[in-house]
């Protein structure tokens, strides 16, 4: 099925507004064991996503159904599913909103897109060159590396056009000692290999590794301050993300409104979000959102206060906001003091878990630990087992931010973050 | 009636085969696994309704796995024209001899591996289903949703939320090689009911799901599955915090599977024992478990969301014993890992569709029953909790941790429930002292399919798990 054919057939459907995504994505990939190549793989692929939109009761509903038509597909195969959309979408209830209408220059023009050989080339250098030893290795990886090119078209008059590098390293380390043998995880996604960071990173974790070796079963502490890093910081970060969305807003998930603080008598420090246009090499960087607004910096929560909403097109019109968008990127401003500081007086200091999940309706916290150290004064002793519990509501007003940043992808964070009177389950022969 | 085979997959077989003879012409090996799965999601709460012909699982397109010299290449694509095989075979030829260019020049050897068996094999897979998505009545389903959102809303206590969630897929998948043309068809269907609560000063969820290898006839459980979501919410929402420690508890059939899925479904993934990435490898014959757990793995040992015919690799199905009495017996295994490892694949090689590679993967994980009534179990523990509905889960197959976040705990003391409810409840601990710990196991095995299972954080597929009530000691926090 040919795009511009396929956008004929939606202008002529009898539809009232509809809108396509054409997304050609080229993927190079490598699996390797140890540093053997287990398989190569290419993934060259075009997607066309559509939905189409009726109104009805005099325009006070606007019902939408849609989906992805294969490329493959016949103009007769075409024709019959958006016929179908348009059936189904008579009887999707939802309250009117518009689409997002052409906002300033067309972007078309997105140069050439990268060759996934040299940010191949850069990953298998990075895991060739660790300094592995006899008792800290590379175990396996994975290597994706590519772009998409999307183009996003609707019946408003919006034709816009972006390429996005896309790149990610799953690696699995191994640290032993005697028979005794753990690993460590890393998943990184970036747009291209960035050498340093992803070297930074990857020794971070060979010593996470030695030290989980070292660690002893996680004392039943009852309650204790708990300083998150990395990915458990990021999945911290995203229950405030969530929470002003426009979907969950409207939805009824989020209590938060705009102007008001997101408690009262802060003791730490007071969160400030903002979404970004840009982050340097992240896999998030677009002109435009999924459904062709354009992206661009906004603060949504200034000082620990709610300053705005954002999301896609349907939700953010129910909540009046007219200029809106999905954010790609997010940074979360530092805090006031040092991480050497916050690491002071006694806390858990979580490095590694299991699967670390915040939920962002209900705000409960919980981990299994895989590795952290326990600070009592001077003393610090790496533990491992039982989990940290809590909820973020009880959380924000004392919560306290490093100084320093740390970027993972698409998200800036401190890269300290101290929340007190966590819950902590002791390990198994704790 | 029995869900019909792809047309379309019918119509470009003969152009994939010119393909695979193409290609024969320059590898050792050429295998084709093409999809063509249809399916329909629909969302409906007060707030929103939505519908979309897309499923987790819906998909159409082609994998092409060749072999050469040790080396295992794929190339996946969606836009195969039968009619200009010669053209794919180029591209195909021209993109991975780009990139064997590029590892030759960075010193990159293959991870040796022998060419697959073809033995001659025809299959025409055409499973039994009640109705098939492509001929639902989308109007009307979406109408019965949302009603009973609706009602969802307008009964329950300091609800803010009733979605319900209905998604049937029709599977069509068909794989070949030089000697055999495998083909199935099959459907399985998925619908939940997510209440949200919030008193102001607390917010709780209920969660209930349907799933089976059906059609949307399976969505006639929904009324009976909302009451149930509807006591859920209430029951998070009025929740106290469990006090972190050790206690008896008693899984419930989901959790139980839950249990299952991250303590030896992924322990024994053989794919993991190739790169020495699990404990499982040094236990076989070996005791991880009472004796009385028995657990069972593969698409045959239950008739759930993933219980084909062959996996993406064009082997047979199977039902693997992997706990036999609470002794490792072996694990699951891929095309190539069964390969590597010198045993026989046990037909659970999955893809997350044809864009992505196989890996050895779950199907339906599943302990055997005991002989203990609930009620028995229940007057058998001093203090403890009754765990009911798994939300997430995680494995440490090097390690053998576990975590499992489960949905409430119900409070038992001397033998009674007390009406206390904890939420929410995090389960961990070592793996075999929790299986070891099982001392008694309901007469009654329930299995469930509406979550997805990764590998790592990615590489969803369907999977499904479950178990009798289960009793046993575990950390909860």
């Amino acid at each position: 099925m040919n795009t511009e054919r396929l956008i004929e057939l939606l202008k002529s459907c009898g539809a009232d507004a509809w809108e396509l995504t054409c997304d050609d994505a080229d993927i190079w990939e490598f699996y390797f064991i140890r540093h053997a190549l287990d398989q190569n793989r290419v993934r060259s692929t075009r997607h066309l996503g559509v939905r189409v939109y009726r109104r009805f009761e005099d325009g006070k509903y606007l019902g939408s159904a849609g989906g992805e038509i294969p490329p493959t597909a016949t103009e007769a195969d075409a024709s019959a599913a958006i016929g179908g959309f348009l059936s189904a979408a008579a009887f999707v209830r939802n309250p009117a909103y518009t689409l997002n209408a052409p906002a300033g220059e067309v972007l078309s023009d997105v140069g050439a897109a990268p060759d996934p050989a040299e940010s191949a080339k850069a990953f298998m250098e990075v895991l060739r060159s660790l300094p592995e030893t006899q008792t800290e290795r590379v175990n396996s990886y994975e290597i994706f590396t590519g772009s998409h090119r999307v183009r996003y078209i609707n019946s408003e008059g919006v034709d816009v056009t972006a390429l996005r590098p896309s790149s990610m390293a799953e690696v699995v380390l191994n640290a032993s000692r005697g028979a005794h043998e753990i690993e460590v995880y890393r998943k990184l996604t970036c747009g291209t290999c960035d050498k340093a960071a992803l070297c930074k990173a990857l020794e971070a974790a060979l010593r996470t590794g030695r030290d989980r070796l070292a660690a002893v079963p996680t004392p039943a502490l009852g309650t204790c301050d708990v300083l998150f890093s990395g990915t458990a910081a990021a999945e911290l970060y995203g229950y405030f993300i969530s929470r002003v969305n426009a979907a969950f807003k409207v939805r009824g998930y989020s209590d938060w409104e705009t102007g008001k603080p997101l408690c009262e008598s802060v003791r730490g420090d007071r969160v400030t979000l903002k979404a970004l246009a840009f982050l340097p090499n992240s896999s998030r960087n677009t002109p435009f959102d999924a459904e062709g607004a354009p992206v661009r910096d906004a603060l949504l929560i200034g000082d620990g206060t709610v300053r705005r909403f954002v999301g896609n097109r349907q939700f953010s019109c129910y909540l009046g906001l007219a200029d809106s968008f999905q954010p790609g990127n997010y940074a979360v401003s530092g805090g006031s003091e040092s991480a050497e500081a916050l690491r002071t007086g006694t806390c858990l200091e979580a490095v590694d878990f299991s699967d670390f999940q915040a939920d962002p309706v209900t705000g409960d916290i919980a981990g299994e630990i895989r590795l952290a150290y326990l600070r009592e004064g001077g003393k610090v002793t790496p533990v491992t087992g039982g989990s940290v519990s809590g909820n973020m509501r009880d959380f924000i007003p004392s919560l306290r931010m490093s100084r320093e940043l740390w970027q993972q992808d698409n998200l800036l964070l401190p890269a300290l973050t101290r929340l007190s009177g966590v819950h902590i389950a002791g390990g198994a022969g704790a | 009636m029995k869900a019909p085979f792809s047309p379309y997959l019918s119509s470009i077989a003969p152009g994939l085969r010119r393909l695979c003879a193409l290609l024969e012409a320059h590898f050792d090996s050429v295998s084709i696994l093409s999809t063509d799965s249809r399916g329909f999601t629909l969302r409906a709460s007060p707030h929103a309704k939505s519908v979309s012909n897309q499923t987790m699982t819906t998909e159409r397109g082609t994998v092409v796995r060749v072999h050469r010299y040790g080396l295992y290449s794929e190339y996946s694509l969606n836009r195969f024209d039968p009619q200009r095989p010669e053209a794919c075979a180029d591209a195909i030829l021209r993109e991975l001899q780009a990139q064997l260019s590029l590892l030759q020049s960075s010193g990159v050897a293959p991870y040796d591996t022998p060419a697959p068996d073809d033995p001659p094999q025809t299959l025409l897979a055409e499973m039994e289903t009640g109705r098939l998505p492509e001929e639902e009545d989308l109007s009307a389903l979406i109408g019965r949703l949302s009603a009973l959102a609706e009602e969802g809303m307008h009964r329950g206590n300091h609800l803010v939320d009733c979605t319900l969630s209905a998604q049937s897929t029709h599977v069509c998948k068909l794989f070949l090689t030089k000697n055999r043309d495998l083909r199935q068809s099959y459907v399985y269907s998925e619908g939940s009911v997510m209440t949200v609560a919030s008193d102001g000063e607390k917010s709780g969820m209920g969660y209930r799901g349907l799933s089976g290898r059906c059609g949307p006839e399976l969505f006639d459980g929904f009324p009976a599955a909302l009451e149930e979501a509807l006591k859920d919410a209430a029951d998070v929402l009025s929740a106290e915090r469990v006090v972190p420690g050790e206690y008896e508890i008693i899984a419930d059939p989901e959790v139980a599977g839950l249990i299952a899925h991250e303590a030896f479904g992924h322990g024994v993934e053989m794919d993991m024992f190739v790169k020495n990435r699990a404990l499982g490898a040094d236990y076989i014959g070996k005791r991880v478990g009472s004796d009385l757990v028995t657990m069972h793995e593969g698409a045959l040992a239950a008739c759930e969301v993933s219980s084909y015919a062959f996996d993406d690799e064009g082997n047979p199905a199977g039902d693997v014993v992997e706990i036999d009495h609470g002794i490792l017996k072996t694990g699951i295994c891929d095309a190539l890992s069964a390969l590597r490892l010198g045993v026989a694949p046990t037909g659970n090689g999955k893809r997350e569709n044809f864009e992505h590679k196989a890996y050895t993967r779950m199907t339906n994980t599943v302990f055997e029953a005991g002989d203990s009534t609930l009620e028995e179990m229940i007057a058998s523990v001093r203090h403890g909790y009754l765990l009911r509905g798994s939300e997430s889960g995680m494995e440490d197959p090097k390690h053998w941790g576990i975590q499992c976040i489960v949905s409430c705990g119900y409070e038992i003391r001397d033998g009674r429930l007390t009406g206390k409810v904890v939420a929410p409840v995090v389960l961990t601990g070592y793996v075999p002292d929790l299986l070891g710990s099982v001392s008694m196991l309901g007469k009654q095995v329930s299995v469930f399919g509406t979550g997805g299972c990764g590998k790592g954080t990615k590489e969803w597929v369907k999977v499904s798990d479950g178990g009798p009530y289960l009793k046993a000691r575990a950390i909860l926090g």
